[in-house]
């Protein structure tokens, strides 16, 4: 059995993932890695940390600039700054974080990376899109259009960036061990459903 | 159990690109790159310069239009290639060793599909194709004789070249070099034979390639059925799954495309040439061809030499080490091509016997060479900027420099320079495409490096 456990989170936007997380980490006592994950990453690689910004938000191959990513001739593996390059760091600091302590991963396709491990817990939150859609617009102070926008260039980019370095489909069932929709649950129904679970199956 | 290396792991931790002497790390990685660059150049010069003494000058200009096509194979070829090398090494490194199983078979089947399909299309359309790539009454029937046979084998080269892309990133450069070898020094020997010694000319240099190809696929097939390998031929990967071939195909599209773009420019130039300058003129441009590939190839091996040293150190944030990486590999280039330049203007008659000796052939080669040749001292330059761009990050800028010579420069240029001058127009649009291109490329590296200067000088 591993020495630590993980619960990993993958949310749709404007569901309420970071807030519930926070629920959760509060009342289980550990850390959350989400956007921190990048300033750890870049202080165990020594690579800058825009270096790893640039590339989470790097649409992945898709469109016709993308298409061009590559070159003739060149390795594409051999590019240290290839997007491929940079998610096999950032796994390796998240393998790392899982060895040495407790915690909660959002995103980052944290599931896939610590798949093999045996006290982890894969979590998916989503919401109705008219929920999310006003969340958005309360939480960046925007017009529903713009909110809408937003949410669909999120579900977009995420799931591309998903599919693309794990295979699975982000979001499906299948992909997670539980599913919850938050604007039927409530964000503290939600942790409180996520605690029990860790607690029966993570043996803490 | 073997030891098994993860090429990726590797990567990860170069240890020694942040802290090693730059000028000796660029020529302790640039020497393998360069090795393999020469040994895929010399493939194609030796196929010539055996064809054009043991059969003769038109059938040098057959096999230069045969050239565009075999191009667009080997495109279709390292779509397949660059795509699932790509995601075989991202899979490995996260020891996703079952997907990267099946990448490995996926790709085989896709591109035995890819080779009987392209053989197919193209040995139904053989003559249309050959004559709008040049061919004529007087060269079609060496091109056809060639290109049949290399069609026939044309699902060995595509699994050929995809398992070596394969064997590089799962950790075994050096095999994929010892095939890419192998090939080479093979073809080589049969060439002699079939040509120089059983006389069946043309033909006989298809099937030298065919063969070594096969023999070389038939070897790697070997290596990659050790069951202790971290990945190996098995059953049940060879069955196609949609989001793999849709992933290594959006991978590799681009390769694809640029390779498909350079075959529609050699198109343009094999019928500048026909016109203004008749069959001799396109086998002409064939040996200048392979003479200008040995220096850009040896470019594109320190090129390779750069991006990791580049890009490791840009992310590092050790700037002064890019610049300098820089600065070294934009001399090396530079020499490199000046040593082209020397030897195309002042020994052109030393390259150009290695292909032929008939007269009116040699003429026209030398003039073109001469004029072709005009702005190496500078392309040197150039192709180091624009994969300094894609060594720091910017495939944007780095994909505008690659364009530019081969292509947005070069099409208008082609069409316009050879109503005006005639044969000459022809050879002076690639140096005047050269010169407009390394302008460009100048105009983006030099706020870059000022960029670099100034976040150095704020550091400090």
């Amino acid at each position: 059995m591993d020495k630590h456990y993980t619960i990993c989170m993958g949310r749709q936007i404007g569901a309420g993932g970071r807030g519930i997380a926070a629920l959760v980490s509060e009342s289980l006592g550990v850390n959350i890695y989400d956007r921190t994950l990048l300033k750890s990453a870049s202080q165990e690689t020594g690579f800058s940390e825009e270096v790893f910004e640039k590339a989470d938000e790097e649409k992945t191959r898709r469109g016709l600039r993308s298409m061009f990513m590559s070159h003739i001739h060149a390795d594409v593996s051999a590019n240290c700054l290839s997007v491929e390059n940079i998610f096999s760091m950032q796994s390796e600091v998240i393998r790392n974080i899982h060895a040495q302590e407790d915690c909660i991963f959002i995103g980052r396709c944290a599931d896939y990376v610590l798949r093999d491990s045996d006290r982890l817990l894969s979590v998916f939150i989503s919401a109705s899109p008219e929920y999310r859609i006003r969340r958005i617009m309360e939480k960046g102070g925007l017009s529903e259009r713009k909110a809408r926008s937003m949410m669909e260039e999120a579900d977009r980019k995420r799931a591309s960036y998903y599919n693309y370095f794990t295979g699975r489909s982000w979001g499906m069932p299948e992909s997670y061990d539980i599913c919850l929709n938050s604007s039927v649950l409530g964000d503290s129904k939600c942790a409180e459903m996520i605690v029990a679970l860790a607690k029966e199956r993570l043996g803490i | 159990m073997r030891r098994k290396r993860y090429y990726m792991a590797e990567l990860r931790t170069p240890q020694e690109l942040g802290t090693e002497k730059i000028g000796k790390l660029l020529i302790r990685y640039a020497i393998p790159a360069m090795i393999a660059m020469l040994a895929s150049s010399l493939y194609n010069i030796v196929d010539r310069a055996f064809i054009g003494h043991g059969v003769g000058p038109m059938a040098l200009s057959g096999l230069a239009v045969t050239f565009p096509l075999m191009n667009l194979s080997a495109a279709l070829g390292s779509m397949v290639g660059v795509g699932s090398g790509t995601m075989i090494s991202l899979k490995l490194g996260q020891k996703d060793h079952k997907s990267a199983q099946m990448l490995l078979g996926n790709s085989i089947t896709l591109n035995v599909l890819i080779g009987i399909l392209f053989c197919i299309l193209s040995l139904a359309f053989l003559d249309p194709i050959l004559r709008l790539f040049g061919a004529t009454d007087t060269t079609i029937g060496y091109a056809r004789e060639y290109m049949v046979i290399i069609l026939a084998g044309n699902a060995f080269t595509h699994l050929y070249l995809g398992i070596n892309c394969i064997l590089r990133a799962a950790g075994h450069p050096q095999k994929a070099m010892i095939a890419t070898i192998g090939t080479v020094l093979l073809n080589t020997l049969l060439d002699y034979l079939f040509i120089m010694v059983f006389h069946w000319g043309i033909k006989g240099a298809a099937i030298a390639t065919v063969i070594s190809q096969v023999l070389a696929f038939i070897w790697q097939c070997v290596q990659l059925s050790d069951k202790n390998e971290l990945i190996h031929l098995q059953r049940g990967t060879y069955r196609l799954k949609g989001d793999l071939v849709k992933n290594m195909i959006t991978i590799g599209l681009s390769p694809c495309l640029m390779n498909a773009a350079a075959c529609f420019v050699v198109l343009l130039i094999n019928r500048g040439l026909l016109k203004y300058g008749g069959d001799t003129a396109i086998g002409a441009y064939s040996i200048i061809n392979s003479m200008g590939f040995i220096f850009v190839m040896m470019v594109m091996g320190f090129n390779q030499a750069m991006q990791p040293i580049a890009g490791y150190n840009y992310g590092a944030r050790q700037l002064p080490r890019v610049l300098k990486v820089l600065y070294l590999t934009l001399f090396f280039g530079t020499l490199v091509t000046t040593l082209g330049f020397l030897v195309g203007e002042f020994l052109p008659d030393l390259c150009i016997r290695i292909f032929t000796d008939d007269e009116e052939l040699m003429a026209i080669a030398r003039r073109g060479m001469r004029i072709n040749f005009l702005m190496f001292p500078l392309i040197g330059s150039q192709m180091v900027t624009g994969n300094f761009f894609q060594s720091i990050g910017m495939p944007g800028k780095s994909i505008i420099m690659s364009l530019s010579r081969q292509l947005v420069l070069l099409i208008p240029l082609l069409i316009i320079l050879p109503r005006h001058y005639g044969m000459d127009g022809v050879w002076y649009s690639m140096p005047a495409s050269d010169l407009l291109s390394v302008i460009l490329g100048f105009s983006l590296l030099i706020p870059q490096i000022r960029k670099l200067k100034r976040q150095i000088a704020q550091n400090t």
